[in-house]
């Protein structure tokens, strides 16, 4: 891969962030009641509404306002949350980080459980394991994670005799154990429909790699089928295992929203629904605009690590 | 050598096949008697050819014989000995120990035998590792010594390179080098050249024969090329719906034959001096005549170019300057990548083009000039009826689309107009109202001749359209064109990279490489002197296939 490569990449990365603030703003324009009326109540007078849209600057043309905006934005300076009266960027950094730590728990546990669940149906097609493997792929791709999250949570934590929390959350740093108690049921939530939609895309390219020329052709050679499972197939379908991951994620950054809200996660998603509903227009627009920017770069990381693991893939 | 072959002489034969029956279970219904009491024998340090058409059963012998046969196979009876031992008796265990060792196999597309993500070298040397316990470093020494005995030139750096970084001809050395590896004492070559161009293809026959001699290995080469296999081979066995229908020396087959099949065969292979057309009309001047045409891929640019790597220009076509004479037919030849495909398809007016095109004393200089009026009067058949013939319409619909089009008959008379359309080209009319996937490769095909001819055209362009089809079925579609052609009078540009059947047919020949038209000549010209240096070596590559003594047919 050439450097030239990654500039071109991270350039259009750039682009599409770029495209995203313009679209993040005109949508906060267009949202009805701007900042100055969430910030005085409804029982606000229309001077002091005007006297307050005056000091906030709302007043001025909304190209203005976006550069003004932009500007800042590129200097690190996210504005003031309207309902906390904190920095943007404190608040959304301390979110993003424990999301992040929901979010890989998820990511890395579907993609150790289902890669080699989509092989193993793939190796074993047709008998009961791969019927088994299936089946369960079928029914976990129909189940949308706020179905799943009631059912882990029915199961699990009811009031009864809870074996695991119904929400909360507890940092790594202060309990290892606190944590991982805490992060299991989201993580199943997110990662059930992810674990099926996973095993049924590497069950498929699997089973196109098991039926290629070359598996014949390392068949025919004599090798020993372990060797052509390890030597020949694993490392063909590992590139398309990847790309699927990487896929998956733009679904994980919609379903962490929901997931956060069932479970009480203080991540993105539940400050995120808290913005929203106050309207908090500098939260919101910084949280959109960050998930644009994890779904852009982990794109972009994807294709990198598909061509270290695919030597036809050479980006020039 | 030769001692080697005359030890083995006196043992027998190396691979011995008696009255093998094989038949594939299906999911509903009997079973599928893929091959029927087949009974073959290989002498040691002979070649033996096995010919037959798509459906013959000529690979599922080769699978029966690598032992690698699918779930559903049924082994009925008779017996697979490799000296003696019969292999069917054979665990999976021992099996896989004598795969890649005593037998091994060279396949049809290196393309894809090869494993994409693997070192070429590493791809050798795991054979040497598996059956000779090699050391990595003495696999490693050995693979590079056997890619060397192969012909390529620089084996140590071939060692390292990946499939997709090696050219057609160098992937098959490899996989040949492959099989050679642990001196097998057969080697089954299924089709090694097909999915070649025609100079590499010479080149992979030549090494064939050089290892052939150096080593004195045993070969079943399997192929549907009655002319390849008289050049390779000793003996020959001819396949057909699962029988053996005969088998001997090439000589004896070949030159007389016993079978009606192989007669059937043999007088359907394109021989240049079988020719199979009238001589062209007289004319005075082109009906279509190209000049300075220039087509190149990857220009274009989008806003977002500036995102997208910097692409390679391809010339596919430069500075291409000829005409077409009413009523005949102009052969184009080349090798994959030589232009061909992109003259044809920017004359049809489906690909953009610099330079200009006169007909009918009009003349065209884009794509965009190119008008109703020409596209009725220059038709295309393409290679692949699958892919040109809508799987959702009926024969019926698929032949009115143009006569609606062009209006060309009343819409009273359309269903009896598509009716003489399936009788001109031989079909009866009650296709009409099948769909495409109902019909065999070479029907579909006439289809699509019949709705290039349905336009009344002046010019038809041919675009490879006998390829994908079987020797016996592409004779039959050849001889219908020229037929076709005759009656109508139409100019037809045949493309094709099969130079016996171009010479068969063609009243004239333009050879393409690498865009540039290199040669065009009178068909009984082709081997005088003063062809270019391409057109010769293209020539020397094809095998001319054995005349039979007595053809059953004469055409």
């Amino acid at each position: 891969m050439s450097p030239a490569y990654l500039l071109r990449r991270l350039l259009a990365v750039v682009l599409v962030l770029w495209i995203v603030t313009i679209a993040v703003f005109a949508i906060t324009m267009i949202l009805p009641g701007n900042a100055a009326v969430m910030i005085l109540g409804e029982y606000a007078t229309p001077d002091q509404v005007a006297a307050m849209e005056e000091r906030l600057g709302l007043n001025r043309p909304a190209a203005v306002q976006y550069l003004e905006w932009l500007f800042n934005l590129l200097q690190g300076d996210l504005g003031m949350s309207l309902r906390l009266s904190l920095p943007v960027s404190e608040v959304v950094g301390s979110a993003f980080a424990n999301s992040a730590l929901l979010a890989v728990t998820a990511l890395l546990s579907v993609t150790v459980v289902a890669v080699p669940l989509g092989m193993i149906a793939a190796l074993k097609r047709g008998t009961k394991a791969d019927l088994g493997i299936s089946l369960m792929a079928y029914v976990g791709t129909a189940m949308p994670e706020f179905v799943t999250a009631t059912l882990l949570l029915v199961i699990f934590a009811a009031p009864g005799n809870p074996l695991l929390p119904a929400g909360g959350f507890i940092p790594p740093g202060e309990s290892v154990a606190g944590f991982f108690n805490h992060v299991i049921l989201p993580a199943g939530a997110l990662g059930l429909i992810l674990t099926a939609h996973i095993a049924r895309q590497v069950r498929s390219e699997m089973s196109d790699v098991l039926a290629s020329d070359y598996i014949r052709a390392a068949r025919l050679k004599g090798l020993r089928e372990r060797r052509v499972l390890r030597g020949h197939a694993l490392p063909n379908s590992l590139a398309p295992a990847v790309a699927v991951i990487s896929l998956d994620i733009g679904y994980l950054l919609g379903g962490i929203i929901v997931v956060e809200e069932i479970f009480a996660w203080p991540g993105l998603g539940r400050l995120l629904i808290l913005a929203l509903e106050n309207r908090d227009l500098p939260v919101i627009q910084a949280i959109t605009l960050l998930l644009a920017m994890v779904y852009a770069l982990s794109n972009l990381l994807s294709d990198l690590v598909i061509a270290a693991i695919d030597p036809r893939v050479r980006y020039e | 050598m030769m001692a080697a072959q005359d030890n083995n002489a006196s043992e027998g034969p190396v691979l011995d096949i008696r009255n093998y029956t094989l038949d594939y279970g299906t999911p509903h219904g009997p079973p599928v008697q893929v091959l029927r009491n087949v009974s073959l024998s290989i002498r040691p340090g002979r070649t033996m050819g096995l010919v037959g058409e798509s459906g013959s059963g000529k690979t599922s012998l080769a699978w029966a014989i690598m032992r690698y046969l699918p779930g559903n196979a049924i082994e009925r009876s008779g017996e697979i000995a490799l000296l003696g031992e019969d292999l069917r008796t054979k665990s999976l265990e021992e099996v896989q120990d004598l795969r890649g060792r005593r037998i091994s196999m060279v396949f049809q597309d290196p393309g894809t035998s090869l494993n994409p993500v693997l070192r070429l070298g590493d791809q050798v040397a795991e054979v040497l590792a598996r059956h000779r316990g090699l050391t990595p470093k003495e696999a490693r020494e050995e693979s590079e010594a056997w890619l060397a005995r192969t012909g390529i030139s620089r084996p140590a750096d071939m060692m390292h390179r990946y499939p997709h970084e090696a050219s057609g001809g160098e992937k098959q050395r490899v996989v040949i080098a492959t099989a050679f590896a642990c001196n097998p004492e057969i080697i089954v070559f299924d089709e090694p050249t097909t999915a070649l161009d025609i100079i590499t293809a010479r080149q992979i026959l030549d090494l064939f024969d050089d290892l052939h001699d150096e080593t004195g290995v045993t070969a079943l080469y399997i192929s549907h090329d009655l002319g390849l296999v008289s050049r390779v081979a000793q003996d020959v066995a001819m396949i057909d719906s699962g029988e053996i229908v005969e088998w001997g020396t090439c000589e004896e087959v070949f030159v007389r034959p016993r079978h009606d099949y192989t007669r059937q065969l043999l007088s359907a292979v394109p021989h240049p001096d079988r020719r199979i057309v009238a001589s062209a009309p007289e004319a005075e001047s082109d009906l279509l005549s190209l000049s300075g045409i220039n087509v190149r891929y990857g220009d274009k640019k989008s806003i977002l170019g500036f995102l997208e790597p910097k692409r390679e220009v391809v010339q596919g076509a430069r500075d291409v300057s000829f005409g077409v004479r009413p009523g005949e037919i102009l052969g184009i030849v080349g090798e994959s990548g030589s232009g061909k495909s992109t003259i044809a398809k920017a004359l049809a007016g489906l690909q953009d083009f610099k330079g200009t095109v006169e007909f009918d004393s009009r003349t065209f200089s884009s794509r965009r000039q190119i008008d109703r009026d020409y596209r009725r009067s220059v038709q295309i058949v393409f290679q692949h009826p699958d892919a040109s013939l809508n799987p959702r319409q009926t024969i019926g619909k698929i032949l009115s689309r143009p006569l609606k089009l062009y209006d060309q008959v009343p819409r009273s008379e359309l269903s009896q107009r598509v009716r003489k359309l399936l009788r001109s080209v031989l079909l009866p009319e009650e296709y009409a109202v099948r769909y495409p996937h109902e019909l065999s490769g070479g029907e579909k095909q006439r289809v699509a001749i019949a709705r290039a001819f349905a336009a009344e055209p002046q010019v038809v362009i041919c675009d490879e359209i006998t390829s994908s089809l079987d020797v016996s079925v592409q004779a039959a579609v050849a001889r219908l064109l020229v037929e076709l052609q005759q009656q109508t009078g139409t100019a037809c540009l045949f493309i094709t990279h099969d130079l016996n059947l171009v010479r068969q047919l063609a009243h004239r020949i333009a050879v393409m490489l690498d865009g540039d038209l290199v040669d065009l000549f009178e068909t009984p010209q082709a081997s005088a002197s003063g062809r270019h240096p391409y057109t010769k070596q293209l020539l020397d590559a094809v095998p001319v296939p054995v005349k039979a003594e007595e053809p059953a047919r004469t055409a």
